[in-house]
């Protein structure tokens, strides 16, 4: 807050301080505020020095309404929109190719030998740089976008379920046995369970490599549907430096609130059920 | 695997009848990859129905590869496991064993941790219900049946974990020193509730631990391993009357028995490494034979 106003007062007092901020190139808060809000269809005017009306109406006078549109229809809502079904649909996917890779590889050593090295080499790849050959095998179209998603994910879910399921002390599948629980039994009654806090931290890496590939492709993938990633590359395609802060905030506070909020409190939950966790 | 077949008649039932639960060992042999002397050296050993057998020895005797062999849960490299006659070759509900580390599922509370077992065999949800109602009671837990694993204290959760093997009505039940992570009190406390659990449920026990107090208040036999290789090296009948009390002279002296033995052994062990044998001083108090069967060595 205290470097946010800080940032505001320089801005303001640009010619005290004898500098030239030049806020085309490099936006202030009040103009990614105006220009978040603007593609929720609010118009405000916070950029504009204080004046009769302020914020809603220009310095100009000129009559502008305050609300452009119904906000459920505005841009950003609607990019949310696409962008909350591809990374549903592409985050399911990547969770069921990672997770049965995953299981594989823990079961089999060779299968971990082949492909861990492998893994582990892709997540040190930009998921972006899977685009050129979405582009050229799939075409631009939603399935390309899917491509790049699961790609950019289903290695980090694959490796960390791995890693959370070697942390299964032997003892369950002792136990498991002793008990009578045999064949898919045995997978289902105490492999599954017992992989539980693995599992719960392998969706959060596994989202957070979701979501990222998925904005970057959005970024460069032209289709009919506009998701948040889109609204980045139109702000720079108007050179609206405001609305590509107010975009980057949106994609960071949707990456934070759903590792914190979500998963985050799904692995407390589990590490609590286990008693992992202090409760 | 031995498919366990019987009707699976009440827990709380008198012994499963003469002949039940008698477990054989023949023979057995096992050496790890990269040891020199084999951990295990044509044992033999049979524990009667409903006898209650202790197995003690110094650490690295094989006392505990001895009962994951008889679980099914380690393979042996020669010789035979049976269980009433049959081949042992895995581990299986017949042979329930009680871990160290109780093994409990911490996903799950203490109620359906011992219904696991009966859900394994597909029994339906109200006679398990009822069969866990009265496992519970038995180990006196029968208000903690929502408390998941880690609610439970260290005694509690050993509770748990021999309810759940009771609750299966096993032909044998086998414990690795189940007690060895309590504190003293509560180990007392769960020595008599063992007593106990086997006067009514008649189950052959075959226990393993380090502690030789354990070992003569509950043994109808306590068997002393010979280590480095591991085989029997002294066998002692303790011909009392249970439930016991745990202070009496007569298990004191069985207990000063069983550690001389111990003693031995591991003198033994650390001569024949070191070539130099320390040999301890008899206790004044011991004098010829607490019931004919002299001091040891």
């Amino acid at each position: 807050m205290l470097v946010l106003a800080a940032w505001e007062t320089g801005f303001r007092y640009q010619a005290l301080l004898g500098i030239e901020w030049r806020s085309y190139a490099f936006p202030y808060p009040t103009k990614v505020l105006d220009a978040g809000l603007q593609m929720l269809n609010v118009n405000t005017f916070f950029q504009d020095p204080l004046h009769a009306g302020w914020p809603t109406k220009p310095a100009d006078g000129g009559e502008t309404k305050l609300i452009q549109g119904p906000v459920y229809k505005s841009a950003l809502l609607e990019a949310l929109a696409v962008s909350g079904v591809r990374i549903a649909l592409g985050f399911l996917l990547a969770m069921i190719l990672g997770g049965l890779l995953g299981i594989l590889m823990w079961t089999f050593v060779f299968v971990d030998e082949l492909l861990g090295p492998l893994f582990l080499g892709l997540q040190t790849l930009p998921s972006v740089c899977w685009v050129p050959l979405a582009i050229l095998v799939l075409g631009i179209n939603e399935w390309g976008i899917m491509f790049v998603l699961v790609m950019g994910s289903f290695a980090a879910v694959a490796i960390s379920l791995r890693d959370g399921m070697r942390m299964i002390p032997p003892i369950y599948q002792r136990a498991g046995k002793m008990l009578g629980a045999h064949g898919w039994r045995f997978y289902a009654y105490v492999l599954l369970p017992a992989s539980l806090p693995a599992l719960a931290g392998s969706l959060r890496q596994g989202f957070s490599f979701a979501w990222r590939s998925l904005m970057g492709a959005e970024l460069i993938f032209v289709v009919k549907n506009r998701g948040v990633g889109f609204q980045l590359s139109t702000a720079r395609d108007f050179a609206d430096v405001g609305q590509v802060v107010a975009v980057l905030i949106v994609m960071v506070s949707i990456g934070m609130a759903a590792d914190k909020i979500v998963f985050g409190n799904i692995e407390k939950r589990v590490h609590r059920r286990f008693g992992l966790a202090p409760a | 695997m031995t498919l366990v077949t019987d009707p699976l008649p009440s827990t709380r039932q008198a012994p499963t009848g003469p002949g039940t639960g008698r477990l054989v060992l023949r023979h057995v042999s096992k050496a790890f990859a990269g040891a020199k002397v084999p951990a295990l050296d044509d044992v033999s050993i049979t524990v009667e129905p409903g006898e209650f057998v202790v197995l003690v020895g110094p650490s690295g005797c094989g006392k505990s590869t001895l009962l994951n062999i008889a679980a099914g849960m380690l393979k042996q490299d020669a010789g035979t496991v049976e269980i009433d006659g049959r081949h042992v070759t895995g581990p299986g509900p017949d042979r329930a064993v009680v871990f160290q580390d109780h093994g409990l599922f911490p996903w799950l509370d203490a109620f359906s941790n011992i219904e696991f077992g009966l859900k394994m065999r597909g029994m339906n949800k109200s006679e398990r219900h009822d069969r866990v109602v009265e496992a519970l009671k038995m180990v006196h837990l029968s208000n903690a049946g929502q408390k998941l694993v880690h609610e439970l204290s260290g005694g509690m959760r050993q509770r748990v974990a021999i309810a759940r093997s009771l609750v299966l009505n096993p032909a044998c039940l086998l414990m690795d020193e189940p007690f060895a992570a309590l504190d003293a009190q509560t180990r007392t406390l769960l020595h008599a509730q063992l007593q106990e659990l086997w006067m009514t449920t008649k189950k052959t026990i075959l226990f393993v631990t380090h502690s030789v107090g354990e070992a003569v208040r509950l043994a109808d036999r306590v068997i002393v391993l010979h280590s480095y290789p591991g085989r029997v090296r002294r066998e002692l009948k303790i011909d009392l009357k249970h439930p016991r009390d745990f202070d009496g002279p007569v298990l004191q002296e069985m207990g000063h028995l069983v550690r001389r033995e111990i003693e031995d052994e591991v003198n033994r062990v650390n001569a024949s490494m070191a070539g130099d044998f320390w040999e301890p001083k008899k206790a004044p108090h011991l004098g010829a034979g607490v019931g004919g069967m002299g001091d040891g060595i």
